[in-house]
Protein backbone atom coordinates (compact mmCIF):
# COMPACT_ATOMS: atom_id res chain seq x y z
CA UNK A 1 0.00 0.00 0.00
CA UNK A 2 1.70 3.17 -1.16
CA UNK A 3 3.03 5.33 1.56
CA UNK A 4 0.16 8.21 1.02
CA UNK A 5 -2.49 6.12 1.63
CA UNK A 6 -1.27 4.69 5.12
CA UNK A 7 -0.33 8.21 6.14
CA UNK A 8 -3.98 9.57 5.05
CA UNK A 9 -5.84 6.82 4.71
CA UNK A 10 -7.82 7.14 7.78
CA UNK A 11 -8.92 10.63 7.05
CA UNK A 12 -10.24 9.16 3.51
CA UNK A 13 -12.43 6.80 5.52
CA UNK A 14 -13.32 9.06 8.49
CA UNK A 15 -14.54 11.74 6.17
CA UNK A 16 -15.83 10.07 3.57
CA UNK A 17 -18.44 8.50 6.04
CA UNK A 18 -19.47 12.11 6.71
CA UNK A 19 -19.69 12.72 2.94
CA UNK A 20 -21.78 9.50 3.29
CA UNK A 21 -24.06 9.94 6.11
CA UNK A 22 -25.08 13.21 4.25
CA UNK A 23 -27.40 11.06 1.49
CA UNK A 24 -28.31 9.56 4.36
CA UNK A 25 -29.49 12.32 6.68
CA UNK A 26 -31.04 15.29 6.60
CA UNK A 27 -28.78 18.53 4.88
CA UNK A 28 -29.60 21.23 7.81
CA UNK A 29 -28.50 18.01 10.37
CA UNK A 30 -25.22 17.39 8.65
CA UNK A 31 -24.18 21.35 8.32
CA UNK A 32 -24.68 21.35 11.58
CA UNK A 33 -22.97 18.89 12.43
CA UNK A 34 -19.32 19.25 10.81
CA UNK A 35 -19.72 23.19 11.26
CA UNK A 36 -20.00 22.07 14.99
CA UNK A 37 -17.53 19.38 14.50
CA UNK A 38 -15.08 22.14 13.65
CA UNK A 39 -15.95 24.05 16.66
CA UNK A 40 -15.16 21.12 18.95
CA UNK A 41 -11.70 20.12 17.23
CA UNK A 42 -10.50 23.49 18.06
CA UNK A 43 -11.46 23.26 21.83
CA UNK A 44 -10.54 19.08 21.99
CA UNK A 45 -7.00 21.09 21.20
CA UNK A 46 -7.12 22.95 24.14
CA UNK A 47 -8.51 20.82 26.71
CA UNK A 48 -6.71 17.79 25.11
CA UNK A 49 -3.16 19.03 24.48
CA UNK A 50 -2.58 22.08 26.59
CA UNK A 51 -4.73 21.52 29.49
CA UNK A 52 -6.90 24.71 29.53
CA UNK A 53 -10.29 24.20 30.23
CA UNK A 54 -12.18 27.34 28.92
CA UNK A 55 -16.17 27.86 30.43
CA UNK A 56 -16.39 30.57 27.53
CA UNK A 57 -15.90 29.22 24.38
CA UNK A 58 -19.12 30.61 22.91
CA UNK A 59 -17.63 34.06 22.79
CA UNK A 60 -14.91 33.19 20.37
CA UNK A 61 -17.60 31.24 18.26
CA UNK A 62 -19.53 34.52 18.28
CA UNK A 63 -16.99 37.02 17.25
CA UNK A 64 -16.71 34.84 14.32
CA UNK A 65 -19.99 34.88 13.02
CA UNK A 66 -20.46 38.88 14.19
CA UNK A 67 -17.40 39.34 12.10
CA UNK A 68 -18.65 37.58 9.26
CA UNK A 69 -22.14 38.93 9.92
CA UNK A 70 -21.82 42.45 10.54
CA UNK A 71 -19.24 42.47 7.44
CA UNK A 72 -22.40 41.00 4.98
CA UNK A 73 -25.00 43.01 6.73
CA UNK A 74 -22.91 45.92 6.27
CA UNK A 75 -20.29 46.80 4.11
CA UNK A 76 -19.58 43.89 1.53
CA UNK A 77 -22.00 41.03 -0.08
CA UNK A 78 -19.44 38.48 -0.86
CA UNK A 79 -19.83 35.73 1.72
CA UNK A 80 -16.19 34.41 1.21
CA UNK A 81 -15.20 37.95 2.18
CA UNK A 82 -17.28 38.00 4.92
CA UNK A 83 -15.91 34.16 6.19
CA UNK A 84 -12.31 35.85 5.63
CA UNK A 85 -13.30 38.61 7.54
CA UNK A 86 -14.89 36.69 10.52
CA UNK A 87 -11.70 34.29 10.56
CA UNK A 88 -9.46 37.79 10.60
CA UNK A 89 -11.54 39.08 13.54
CA UNK A 90 -10.78 36.00 15.29
CA UNK A 91 -7.28 36.21 15.11
CA UNK A 92 -7.28 39.71 16.20
CA UNK A 93 -9.44 38.86 19.38
CA UNK A 94 -7.74 36.05 20.70
CA UNK A 95 -4.34 37.95 19.96
CA UNK A 96 -5.70 40.38 22.47
CA UNK A 97 -7.35 38.25 24.82
CA UNK A 98 -4.91 35.79 24.83
CA UNK A 99 -2.42 37.96 25.94
CA UNK A 100 -4.29 38.63 28.80
CA UNK A 101 -5.91 35.61 30.27
CA UNK A 102 -3.12 32.99 29.29
CA UNK A 103 -1.66 35.11 32.26
CA UNK A 104 -3.83 32.81 34.64
CA UNK A 105 -4.25 29.18 35.08
CA UNK A 106 -5.88 26.57 35.63
CA UNK A 107 -9.80 27.16 37.12
CA UNK A 108 -9.50 30.96 37.35
CA UNK A 109 -8.49 30.65 33.36
CA UNK A 110 -11.91 28.75 32.66
CA UNK A 111 -13.99 31.23 34.85
CA UNK A 112 -12.14 34.07 33.13
CA UNK A 113 -13.52 32.92 30.42
CA UNK A 114 -16.97 32.79 31.30
CA UNK A 115 -16.70 36.08 32.34
CA UNK A 116 -15.75 37.16 28.85
CA UNK A 117 -18.32 35.34 27.62
CA UNK A 118 -21.10 37.12 29.60
CA UNK A 119 -19.38 40.55 28.71
CA UNK A 120 -18.89 39.73 25.47
CA UNK A 121 -22.98 38.82 25.24
CA UNK A 122 -24.15 42.29 27.02
CA UNK A 123 -21.64 44.06 24.52
CA UNK A 124 -23.36 42.31 21.42
CA UNK A 125 -27.16 42.58 23.08
CA UNK A 126 -27.09 45.75 24.72
CA UNK A 127 -23.93 47.94 24.51
CA UNK A 128 -23.64 48.27 20.55
CA UNK A 129 -27.00 47.99 19.63
CA UNK A 130 -26.77 50.30 16.77
CA UNK A 131 -24.34 48.02 14.91
CA UNK A 132 -25.84 44.74 15.81
CA UNK A 133 -29.61 45.46 16.45
CA UNK A 134 -29.18 43.63 19.90
CA UNK A 135 -31.71 40.61 20.39
CA UNK A 136 -33.49 41.10 16.78
CA UNK A 137 -29.94 40.26 15.06
CA UNK A 138 -28.52 40.79 11.90
CA UNK A 139 -30.23 39.46 8.86
CA UNK A 140 -28.55 39.08 5.48
CA UNK A 141 -28.92 35.93 3.74
CA UNK A 142 -30.95 37.94 0.90
CA UNK A 143 -27.89 40.12 0.78
CA UNK A 144 -25.25 37.43 0.33
CA UNK A 145 -24.22 37.78 -3.56
CA UNK A 146 -23.77 34.56 -5.63
CA UNK A 147 -20.55 33.55 -6.38
CA UNK A 148 -19.24 31.51 -9.01
CA UNK A 149 -17.33 28.41 -7.92
CA UNK A 150 -19.23 27.12 -4.49
CA UNK A 151 -22.25 29.11 -4.46
CA UNK A 152 -22.61 29.18 -1.05
CA UNK A 153 -26.48 30.91 -0.99
CA UNK A 154 -27.05 27.18 -1.64
CA UNK A 155 -26.95 24.98 1.83
CA UNK A 156 -26.08 21.74 -0.10
CA UNK A 157 -22.42 24.19 -1.13
CA UNK A 158 -21.83 25.18 2.56
CA UNK A 159 -21.49 21.52 3.77
CA UNK A 160 -19.09 20.98 1.04
CA UNK A 161 -17.11 24.05 2.09
CA UNK A 162 -17.90 22.95 5.53
CA UNK A 163 -16.51 19.79 5.14
CA UNK A 164 -13.41 20.62 2.98
CA UNK A 165 -13.01 23.46 5.76
CA UNK A 166 -13.06 20.05 8.33
CA UNK A 167 -10.28 18.07 6.56
CA UNK A 168 -7.88 21.27 6.76
CA UNK A 169 -8.45 21.71 10.70
CA UNK A 170 -7.78 18.15 10.75
CA UNK A 171 -4.52 17.99 8.94
CA UNK A 172 -3.53 20.90 10.64
CA UNK A 173 -4.58 18.88 13.73
CA UNK A 174 -2.53 15.80 12.63
CA UNK A 175 0.19 18.07 11.52
CA UNK A 176 0.68 19.84 15.50
CA UNK A 177 0.78 16.61 16.29
CA UNK A 178 3.43 15.08 13.97
CA UNK A 179 5.71 18.75 15.04
CA UNK A 180 8.12 19.78 17.89
CA UNK A 181 5.25 22.16 19.09
CA UNK A 182 3.05 19.53 19.12
CA UNK A 183 5.17 17.66 22.05
CA UNK A 184 5.79 20.81 23.43
CA UNK A 185 2.33 21.63 24.20
CA UNK A 186 1.96 18.48 25.43
CA UNK A 187 4.48 19.47 27.58
CA UNK A 188 3.20 22.60 28.66
CA UNK A 189 0.19 20.21 29.98
CA UNK A 190 2.02 17.42 31.66
CA UNK A 191 5.06 20.21 33.47
CA UNK A 192 5.17 23.79 32.34
CA UNK A 193 7.73 24.61 34.55
CA UNK A 194 10.30 21.94 33.54
CA UNK A 195 9.63 22.71 30.00
CA UNK A 196 10.59 26.70 31.05
CA UNK A 197 13.51 25.16 32.73
CA UNK A 198 14.55 23.44 29.59
CA UNK A 199 14.60 27.08 28.10
CA UNK A 200 11.16 27.26 25.94
CA UNK A 201 9.34 30.15 26.05
CA UNK A 202 5.52 28.52 27.31
CA UNK A 203 3.87 31.55 27.22
CA UNK A 204 4.20 31.65 23.42
CA UNK A 205 3.92 27.95 23.40
CA UNK A 206 0.43 28.25 25.15
CA UNK A 207 -0.68 31.96 23.21
CA UNK A 208 -0.43 30.17 19.36
CA UNK A 209 -2.42 27.60 20.81
CA UNK A 210 -4.59 29.50 21.86
CA UNK A 211 -4.75 31.62 18.87
CA UNK A 212 -5.15 28.90 16.36
CA UNK A 213 -7.40 26.91 18.68
CA UNK A 214 -9.76 29.90 18.59
CA UNK A 215 -9.50 31.22 15.25
CA UNK A 216 -10.70 27.92 14.19
CA UNK A 217 -13.79 28.46 16.31
CA UNK A 218 -14.31 31.67 15.15
CA UNK A 219 -14.03 29.98 11.37
CA UNK A 220 -17.28 27.65 12.63
CA UNK A 221 -18.65 30.57 13.75
CA UNK A 222 -18.26 32.27 10.59
CA UNK A 223 -19.43 29.15 8.70
CA UNK A 224 -22.86 29.42 11.07
CA UNK A 225 -23.16 33.22 10.23
CA UNK A 226 -23.38 32.40 6.61
CA UNK A 227 -25.49 28.97 7.19
CA UNK A 228 -27.97 31.28 8.77
CA UNK A 229 -28.35 33.89 7.28
CA UNK A 230 -28.04 35.73 10.47
CA UNK A 231 -26.66 36.40 13.61
CA UNK A 232 -27.69 36.90 17.15
CA UNK A 233 -26.45 37.21 20.77
CA UNK A 234 -28.22 34.16 21.27
CA UNK A 235 -25.56 32.07 20.09
CA UNK A 236 -23.30 33.57 23.22
CA UNK A 237 -25.35 32.90 25.54
CA UNK A 238 -23.85 31.20 29.20
CA UNK A 239 -25.79 28.53 29.13
CA UNK A 240 -24.44 27.42 25.37
CA UNK A 241 -20.88 27.37 27.04
CA UNK A 242 -20.83 23.51 27.88
CA UNK A 243 -22.29 22.14 24.67
CA UNK A 244 -18.50 22.05 22.82
CA UNK A 245 -17.28 20.66 26.14
CA UNK A 246 -19.79 17.83 26.49
CA UNK A 247 -19.37 17.27 22.47
CA UNK A 248 -14.88 17.13 23.19
CA UNK A 249 -15.36 15.30 26.43
CA UNK A 250 -17.99 12.96 25.00
CA UNK A 251 -15.50 11.59 21.89
CA UNK A 252 -12.69 12.16 23.82
CA UNK A 253 -10.42 15.61 24.05
CA UNK A 254 -7.13 15.26 22.86
CA UNK A 255 -7.58 13.05 20.02
CA UNK A 256 -7.74 12.91 16.38
CA UNK A 257 -11.73 11.52 15.78
CA UNK A 258 -13.02 11.95 19.50
CA UNK A 259 -14.25 15.59 18.86
CA UNK A 260 -15.73 14.59 14.93
CA UNK A 261 -17.56 11.97 16.85
CA UNK A 262 -18.64 14.03 19.84
CA UNK A 263 -19.91 16.68 17.83
CA UNK A 264 -22.27 14.08 15.42
CA UNK A 265 -23.45 12.44 18.40
CA UNK A 266 -23.99 15.76 20.68
CA UNK A 267 -25.87 17.20 17.52
CA UNK A 268 -28.08 14.01 16.85
CA UNK A 269 -28.95 14.29 20.43
CA UNK A 270 -29.93 17.86 19.86
CA UNK A 271 -31.81 17.38 16.29
CA UNK A 272 -33.05 13.97 16.53
CA UNK A 273 -33.92 12.95 20.03
CA UNK A 274 -35.57 16.56 20.78
CA UNK A 275 -37.96 16.16 18.34
CA UNK A 276 -39.08 13.19 20.34
CA UNK A 277 -38.22 13.69 23.99
CA UNK A 278 -38.26 17.34 25.67
CA UNK A 279 -35.41 16.67 28.14
CA UNK A 280 -33.18 15.56 25.70
CA UNK A 281 -30.44 16.64 27.83
CA UNK A 282 -31.32 14.34 30.10
CA UNK A 283 -29.81 11.72 27.72
CA UNK A 284 -26.66 13.94 27.36
CA UNK A 285 -26.00 13.74 31.27
CA UNK A 286 -26.58 10.27 31.76
CA UNK A 287 -24.35 9.48 28.80
CA UNK A 288 -21.13 11.96 29.93
CA UNK A 289 -21.73 10.57 33.58
CA UNK A 290 -21.05 7.05 32.05
CA UNK A 291 -18.36 7.90 29.39
CA UNK A 292 -16.57 9.86 31.74
CA UNK A 293 -16.39 6.55 34.05
CA UNK A 294 -14.76 4.86 31.24
CA UNK A 295 -11.64 7.27 30.62
CA UNK A 296 -11.00 10.49 30.01
CA UNK A 297 -10.66 9.79 26.09
CA UNK A 298 -14.13 9.03 26.05
CA UNK A 299 -15.90 7.27 23.64
CA UNK A 300 -12.75 6.80 21.29
CA UNK A 301 -11.20 4.34 24.59
CA UNK A 302 -13.98 2.34 23.85
CA UNK A 303 -13.98 2.52 19.51
CA UNK A 304 -10.20 2.45 19.16
CA UNK A 305 -9.50 -1.35 19.65
CA UNK A 306 -12.38 -1.98 17.73
CA UNK A 307 -11.18 0.82 14.33
CA UNK A 308 -7.56 -0.64 14.94
CA UNK A 309 -8.30 -4.06 14.91
CA UNK A 310 -10.76 -3.39 11.49
CA UNK A 311 -8.15 -1.29 9.74
CA UNK A 312 -5.34 -3.61 10.44
CA UNK A 313 -7.59 -6.61 8.57
CA UNK A 314 -7.26 -3.62 5.83
CA UNK A 315 -4.53 -2.62 5.79
CA UNK A 316 -2.27 -5.35 6.62
CA UNK A 317 -1.61 -9.00 4.95
CA UNK A 318 -2.84 -11.59 7.76
CA UNK A 319 -0.60 -13.43 9.67
CA UNK A 320 0.15 -16.58 8.95
CA UNK A 321 1.63 -18.27 12.54
CA UNK A 322 2.83 -21.41 12.25
CA UNK A 323 2.61 -23.90 15.33
CA UNK A 324 5.88 -25.75 15.40
CA UNK B 1 39.88 33.01 43.95
CA UNK B 2 38.52 36.03 42.45
CA UNK B 3 35.20 36.34 40.86
CA UNK B 4 36.32 36.68 37.64
CA UNK B 5 37.76 32.67 37.61
CA UNK B 6 34.70 31.49 38.72
CA UNK B 7 32.08 30.16 36.53
CA UNK B 8 29.10 30.94 38.64
CA UNK B 9 29.29 33.01 41.96
CA UNK B 10 26.82 34.20 44.75
CA UNK B 11 27.91 36.82 46.99
CA UNK B 12 26.15 37.32 50.40
CA UNK B 13 23.14 35.39 49.06
CA UNK B 14 19.75 36.01 51.48
CA UNK B 15 16.69 34.52 51.29
CA UNK B 16 14.03 34.83 54.24
CA UNK B 17 10.70 33.03 54.06
CA UNK B 18 9.34 34.34 57.70
CA UNK B 19 11.28 32.91 60.84
CA UNK B 20 12.98 30.39 58.23
CA UNK B 21 16.39 31.89 56.74
CA UNK B 22 17.56 28.99 54.05
CA UNK B 23 20.04 31.45 52.68
CA UNK B 24 21.90 33.58 55.00
CA UNK B 25 24.87 35.70 53.05
CA UNK B 26 26.10 32.74 51.14
CA UNK B 27 29.11 33.38 49.45
CA UNK B 28 30.31 30.06 46.81
CA UNK B 29 32.11 30.15 43.65
CA UNK B 30 32.59 27.19 41.33
CA UNK B 31 34.94 26.99 39.09
CA UNK B 32 35.31 25.58 35.37
CA UNK B 33 34.98 21.56 35.40
CA UNK B 34 34.72 21.37 38.94
CA UNK B 35 32.95 18.69 40.43
CA UNK B 36 30.96 19.63 43.73
CA UNK B 37 28.83 18.24 46.35
CA UNK B 38 26.30 20.02 48.97
CA UNK B 39 25.46 18.14 51.78
CA UNK B 40 23.25 19.66 54.56
CA UNK B 41 20.78 18.31 57.21
CA UNK B 42 17.21 18.94 56.06
CA UNK B 43 15.60 21.99 55.93
CA UNK B 44 19.67 23.92 55.66
CA UNK B 45 18.70 25.48 52.79
CA UNK B 46 20.53 22.81 49.91
CA UNK B 47 17.41 23.62 47.58
CA UNK B 48 16.85 27.06 48.53
CA UNK B 49 20.50 27.76 47.01
CA UNK B 50 19.92 26.27 43.84
CA UNK B 51 16.17 27.58 42.98
CA UNK B 52 18.24 30.95 44.22
CA UNK B 53 20.91 29.97 41.32
CA UNK B 54 18.34 28.96 38.74
CA UNK B 55 16.07 32.61 38.96
CA UNK B 56 12.84 29.95 40.53
CA UNK B 57 13.28 32.33 43.77
CA UNK B 58 14.69 36.04 43.77
CA UNK B 59 16.95 36.69 47.07
CA UNK B 60 16.21 39.40 49.19
CA UNK B 61 19.59 40.92 48.77
CA UNK B 62 22.56 39.20 47.46
CA UNK B 63 24.33 38.70 43.49
CA UNK B 64 24.21 35.80 41.48
CA UNK B 65 27.51 36.25 38.99
CA UNK B 66 27.92 33.54 35.95
CA UNK B 67 30.52 33.55 33.36
CA UNK B 68 31.45 37.10 35.06
CA UNK B 69 27.87 39.12 34.50
CA UNK B 70 25.46 39.21 36.99
CA UNK B 71 22.14 37.00 36.60
CA UNK B 72 20.35 37.32 39.82
CA UNK B 73 17.60 39.25 37.64
CA UNK B 74 17.43 37.68 35.15
CA UNK B 75 14.09 34.56 34.46
CA UNK B 76 15.00 31.23 34.73
CA UNK B 77 14.41 30.87 31.15
CA UNK B 78 17.18 33.07 30.25
CA UNK B 79 19.87 31.48 32.46
CA UNK B 80 18.51 28.15 31.27
CA UNK B 81 19.70 29.16 27.92
CA UNK B 82 23.14 31.00 29.22
CA UNK B 83 24.17 27.31 30.00
CA UNK B 84 22.83 26.45 33.91
CA UNK B 85 20.57 23.39 33.99
CA UNK B 86 19.36 21.87 37.19
CA UNK B 87 17.43 18.42 38.19
CA UNK B 88 14.96 18.15 41.12
CA UNK B 89 14.33 16.32 44.08
CA UNK B 90 11.23 14.69 42.83
CA UNK B 91 12.24 13.32 39.54
CA UNK B 92 10.61 16.32 36.94
CA UNK B 93 10.19 14.69 33.34
CA UNK B 94 7.16 15.18 31.35
CA UNK B 95 4.72 12.25 32.32
CA UNK B 96 2.52 12.19 29.29
CA UNK B 97 5.11 12.21 26.77
CA UNK B 98 6.74 8.98 25.80
CA UNK B 99 10.41 9.07 26.59
CA UNK B 100 12.50 9.61 23.02
CA UNK B 101 9.77 12.53 22.63
CA UNK B 102 11.18 13.79 26.60
CA UNK B 103 14.59 13.50 25.03
CA UNK B 104 13.51 15.17 21.91
CA UNK B 105 12.07 18.06 23.41
CA UNK B 106 15.32 18.55 25.13
CA UNK B 107 17.55 17.96 22.21
CA UNK B 108 15.06 20.43 20.05
CA UNK B 109 16.09 23.33 22.68
CA UNK B 110 19.78 22.61 22.18
CA UNK B 111 20.00 22.50 18.39
CA UNK B 112 18.12 25.45 18.48
CA UNK B 113 21.58 27.02 20.35
CA UNK B 114 18.94 27.07 23.57
CA UNK B 115 16.56 29.47 22.25
CA UNK B 116 13.53 27.26 20.07
CA UNK B 117 11.48 29.93 18.20
CA UNK B 118 7.96 29.39 17.76
CA UNK B 119 7.78 29.23 14.33
CA UNK B 120 11.05 26.82 13.91
CA UNK B 121 8.90 23.81 16.61
CA UNK B 122 5.72 24.66 14.56
CA UNK B 123 7.57 23.79 11.28
CA UNK B 124 9.88 21.19 12.51
CA UNK B 125 8.00 17.67 12.17
CA UNK B 126 8.69 15.41 14.79
CA UNK B 127 9.22 12.16 13.05
CA UNK B 128 11.76 13.26 11.03
CA UNK B 129 13.95 15.71 13.26
CA UNK B 130 17.93 14.25 13.64
CA UNK B 131 15.99 10.38 14.22
CA UNK B 132 19.31 9.03 14.11
CA UNK B 133 20.73 11.34 16.99
CA UNK B 134 18.05 11.03 18.77
CA UNK B 135 17.80 7.31 18.35
CA UNK B 136 21.78 6.88 19.63
CA UNK B 137 21.54 9.01 22.32
CA UNK B 138 18.19 7.03 23.60
CA UNK B 139 20.20 4.02 22.99
CA UNK B 140 23.43 5.23 24.41
CA UNK B 141 21.38 6.68 27.74
CA UNK B 142 20.30 3.10 28.20
CA UNK B 143 16.82 3.88 27.14
CA UNK B 144 16.36 1.26 23.95
CA UNK B 145 13.93 -0.93 26.09
CA UNK B 146 11.58 1.95 27.01
CA UNK B 147 11.51 3.95 23.93
CA UNK B 148 8.09 4.40 23.41
CA UNK B 149 6.72 3.76 27.23
CA UNK B 150 5.12 7.23 28.15
CA UNK B 151 7.55 8.35 30.40
CA UNK B 152 4.97 8.34 33.33
CA UNK B 153 4.89 4.97 33.57
CA UNK B 154 9.15 4.79 34.16
CA UNK B 155 10.33 3.71 37.69
CA UNK B 156 11.80 6.33 39.94
CA UNK B 157 15.40 5.05 38.52
CA UNK B 158 15.13 5.26 35.13
CA UNK B 159 12.66 8.73 35.34
CA UNK B 160 16.02 9.92 37.13
CA UNK B 161 17.98 9.22 34.67
CA UNK B 162 15.65 10.58 31.52
CA UNK B 163 15.97 13.85 33.88
CA UNK B 164 19.22 13.77 33.93
CA UNK B 165 19.79 12.88 30.41
CA UNK B 166 17.43 15.53 28.91
CA UNK B 167 19.71 18.00 31.04
CA UNK B 168 23.27 16.52 29.96
CA UNK B 169 22.01 16.85 26.08
CA UNK B 170 21.66 20.75 26.17
CA UNK B 171 25.86 20.52 27.09
CA UNK B 172 25.38 22.78 30.25
CA UNK B 173 28.12 24.78 31.48
CA UNK B 174 26.71 24.18 34.87
CA UNK B 175 24.60 21.01 36.09
CA UNK B 176 22.92 21.80 39.15
CA UNK B 177 21.37 17.92 40.54
CA UNK B 178 19.38 18.09 43.53
CA UNK B 179 19.56 14.70 45.39
CA UNK B 180 19.91 12.68 42.05
CA UNK B 181 20.60 9.12 43.88
CA UNK B 182 17.24 9.53 46.49
CA UNK B 183 15.17 6.65 46.50
CA UNK B 184 17.63 4.36 44.13
CA UNK B 185 18.93 1.04 44.65
CA UNK B 186 22.55 1.01 44.83
CA UNK B 187 22.83 -0.30 41.27
CA UNK B 188 20.73 2.50 39.89
CA UNK B 189 22.72 4.82 41.85
CA UNK B 190 25.85 3.45 40.20
CA UNK B 191 24.27 3.63 36.28
CA UNK B 192 23.81 6.84 37.49
CA UNK B 193 27.25 7.81 38.87
CA UNK B 194 28.57 6.17 35.65
CA UNK B 195 26.53 8.35 33.66
CA UNK B 196 28.03 11.64 35.08
CA UNK B 197 31.71 9.84 34.85
CA UNK B 198 31.65 9.47 31.21
CA UNK B 199 29.18 11.80 29.87
CA UNK B 200 29.49 14.73 31.94
CA UNK B 201 33.54 14.90 33.89
CA UNK B 202 35.78 17.55 32.38
CA UNK B 203 32.57 19.20 30.27
CA UNK B 204 30.80 21.15 32.81
CA UNK B 205 30.99 22.10 36.07
CA UNK B 206 28.73 20.12 38.21
CA UNK B 207 27.20 20.42 41.61
CA UNK B 208 25.69 18.35 43.37
CA UNK B 209 23.09 17.86 46.61
CA UNK B 210 23.08 14.47 48.31
CA UNK B 211 22.58 12.40 51.39
CA UNK B 212 24.24 9.20 50.63
CA UNK B 213 27.58 11.18 50.99
CA UNK B 214 29.51 7.69 50.54
CA UNK B 215 28.55 7.81 46.65
CA UNK B 216 30.36 11.59 47.00
CA UNK B 217 33.57 10.32 47.33
CA UNK B 218 34.89 9.49 44.41
CA UNK B 219 32.50 11.79 42.77
CA UNK B 220 33.91 15.18 43.50
CA UNK B 221 36.86 17.71 44.24
CA UNK B 222 34.95 19.73 46.90
CA UNK B 223 32.47 19.72 49.79
CA UNK B 224 30.87 22.32 51.36
CA UNK B 225 28.28 21.37 54.77
CA UNK B 226 25.79 23.63 54.26
CA UNK B 227 23.77 24.51 57.91
CA UNK B 228 20.89 26.99 58.33
CA UNK B 229 21.26 28.75 55.36
CA UNK B 230 25.01 29.32 56.20
CA UNK B 231 28.02 27.44 54.34
CA UNK B 232 29.64 26.03 57.73
CA UNK B 233 32.64 23.92 55.68
CA UNK B 234 33.79 24.00 52.34
CA UNK B 235 37.34 22.00 50.96
CA UNK B 236 37.94 18.90 50.23
CA UNK B 237 35.97 15.25 50.87
CA UNK B 238 37.81 14.88 53.99
CA UNK B 239 38.01 18.08 54.63
CA UNK B 240 34.71 18.71 54.48
CA UNK B 241 33.91 15.58 56.63
CA UNK B 242 36.50 16.31 59.53
CA UNK B 243 36.17 20.84 60.18
CA UNK B 244 34.98 20.58 63.18
CA UNK B 245 31.69 23.57 62.38
CA UNK B 246 30.69 20.66 60.33
CA UNK B 247 31.12 17.94 62.82
CA UNK B 248 29.67 20.04 65.40
CA UNK B 249 26.69 21.59 63.40
CA UNK B 250 25.99 18.57 60.93
CA UNK B 251 26.79 15.20 63.00
CA UNK B 252 25.83 16.71 66.07
CA UNK B 253 29.32 15.93 67.77
CA UNK B 254 30.29 18.02 70.29
CA UNK B 255 33.96 17.81 70.95
CA UNK B 256 35.34 19.16 73.97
Amino acid sequence: MPRWLKRYGDILLVFGAVGLLRLALPVPFVIHAVIFAIYTMAFSFLIGRLGLVSFGQPVYLSIGAYGTGIYLARFGTNPYAGLFVGVVVGILFSLLIGSLLLRLTGDYFALANLALCAVGFFFFQKALVSVTNGDTGLWYLARMSSTPILNLRQPNNVFVLALILAVLVWLLMKYIDSSVYGAACLAVKGNETKLQLLGYDTFGVKWLAFVLANATAALAGALYAIYFGFVSPASMELVRAPEVIVAALLGGAGTLYGPLLGAFLYIAMQDLVSTHVLYWELFVGIMVVLIMMGDEKGITTWLKPIFRSGWQLVSRRPKITRTP
Amino acid sequence: MSSEEALLGVENLTKRFGAVCPANGVNYKLRENQVAGIIGPNGAGKTTFFNLVTGLCIPDSGNVFFQGGDITRLSPQKRVQLGIRRTFQLASVFDNLCVVDNIRVAYYQKQRAGRPSLGGMFLTELVGVHSETIDELTEGMGFANVAHTEAGGLSLGNKRKLELAMAIIAEPKVLLLDEPFAGLSEMEISQIVEMLKNRCAGKMSILIIEHKITWLKDLVDRLSVLVNGELVADGTYQEALESPQARKSYWKLIEE
